[in-house]
């Protein structure tokens, strides 16, 4: 089954996005921060999709987006965001850094679902 | 700058006479003051309590707490220092004639006749700061739907926002997260208790389901409650217009024997009051105050919501395609 990564330093997320993924079929890995996330990714080939938050410790979203598609090369996996965020400059740094797409919290899975299923099944 | 909201305070009012309390009463609705008067001989416990207060009214010859006024006031001043005590004096109304001891505690004199001219010096003290009223509406706004989406099933309630000068913290749980823009640098700060948040966690009423909850779920919600909230006030309130990280800060501090917390400034804070209720009634009702500090810099004549774009109208929620 295909896996998604849901990287959020937020446990309360990291729960809601988790919970919802799963009982919508989709297999979820977590991870607490971007460095976290880095490392999730290089274990699991799995790991279709990737929801992150941006603002997070040790490394953020856009960082370990920019990271994905630099160091580890992998220009395959889709990566989402999921922020508070909503400014056209963070969005223009996620678009150079190859990122699928954008969502300012809060979570509504039943909006996303569809997309995410084809995103992770890919 | 944009039209101020209408904000109120409360005030302790320690005063034994009916008539006097009537004047009074009459001058606190004419400037935005919510007159509190407490009950025989609990002034004191009432200012260990979380009661956010704006100001004091005190009787020169107040018979409460023992009787002697100047007495109870320096017991206040040193509680509270951050109040402003006004003395009602039967003829005089000034300050000179009182021993230096108890002077400094006062912040102003007035009789019954004269207690209009207190008008500026409130406006002074307790509403110095005027917030756009776009702003504070704004604020509720975001802020009830956030809790509204962060617990489940629940009604929120708020009250009108007030100004208060005390720096109480309220409850056991309290997050803090900075304010940066080009007017305003501050904080957002939430205080709440633990027990009824634990509740809901425990009732599974947030997106942590845990029974019993531990201090880290509740830790949790609080944490993405302020996040969210943040997130949605930079969205709509804070240009992209760089602000110069090179301004200065102030160290903040917390003195938890007293429940005290300095932001090394004395001017008053905007603060909103939350009651998330279970419509069930199976949850105790969950308190959460709401104070905004601009310690560092205050400039609203340069507020101004951000313009919606019309390229980006996605809703919260929405997945924007790249």
């Amino acid at each position: 089954m295909a896996q998604v990564l849901v990287v959020d330093d937020s446990a309360t997320v990291r729960n809601e996005v988790g919970d919802f993924l799963k009982k919508n079929g989709l297999d979820v890995v977590t991870a607490v921060d971007g460095r976290d996330g880095l490392d999730k990714l290089k274990a699991d080939a799995r790991i279709k999709l990737v929801v992150s938050d941006v603002n997070m410790p040790n490394m953020d979203g856009l960082t370990m987006a920019e990271k994905i598609r630099g160091e580890l090369r992998n220009s395959t996996v889709n990566i989402i965001m999921l922020t508070t965020e909503n400014t056209p400059i963070m969005k223009e740094r996620g678009k150079a850094a190859g990122i699928k797409g954008w969502i300012v919290k809060p979570f509504k899975g039943d909006a996303v679902i569809a997309t995410f299923k084809k995103l992770a099944e890919a | 700058m944009q039209e101020a909201a209408q904000l109120v305070s409360k005030v302790l009012v320690l005063n034994d006479d009916a008539e006097v309390r009537g004047h009074i009463k009459a001058f606190c609705e004419a400037h935005n003051l919510i007159p509190v008067k407490p009950q025989a001989g609990a002034a004191l416990s009432v200012l260990k309590s979380n009661v956010d207060l704006g100001a004091i009214f005190l009787q020169e010859s107040y018979l409460g707490e023992g009787g002697n006024a100047l007495e109870l006031a320096r017991a206040i001043h040193a509680i509270r220092p951050e109040l402003p005590i006004f003395l009602r004096r039967d003829t005089q109304s000034h300050l000179d004639d009182l021993p230096d001891v108890y002077r400094g505690v006062f912040t102003a004199a007035y009789t019954i006749a004269t207690i209009d001219e207190l008008g500026p010096t409130i406006a002074k003290s307790i509403f110095s700061f005027q917030f756009p009223n776009a702003l504070v509406r704004g604020i509720t706004e975001i802020t009830k739907a956030t809790l509204e989406n962060q617990f489940k099933d629940v009604e929120v309630r708020t009250e009108a926002p007030y100004m208060v000068r005390d720096q109480l913290i309220y409850g056991e749980l309290f997050t803090l997260i900075p304010l940066e823009s080009t007017w305003c640098r501050g904080y957002m700060m939430f205080q709440t208790e633990e027990a009824p948040l634990m509740e809901y966690v425990a009732n599974g009423r947030t997106h942590i389901m845990r029974d019993p909850a531990n201090f880290r779920d509740i830790n949790h919600v609080m944490g993405e409650v302020t996040n969210l909230i943040w997130g949605a006030f930079k969205n709509r309130f804070i240009s992209d217009e760089p602000v110069d990280w090179r301004q200065s800060q102030v160290p903040l501090i917390v003195n938890h024997q007293h429940r005290y917390i300095s932001f090394g400034s004395e001017d008053p804070q905007l603060c909103l009051r939350y009651t998330v209720l279970d419509p069930f009634g199976k949850v105790t009702p969950l308190v959460i105050y709401q104070r905004f500090v601009f310690n560092l810099s205050w400039a609203p004549e340069k507020f101004k919501e951000n313009e919606v774009l019309t390229d980006n109208l996605f809703e919260s929620g929405e997945l924007e395609l790249f």
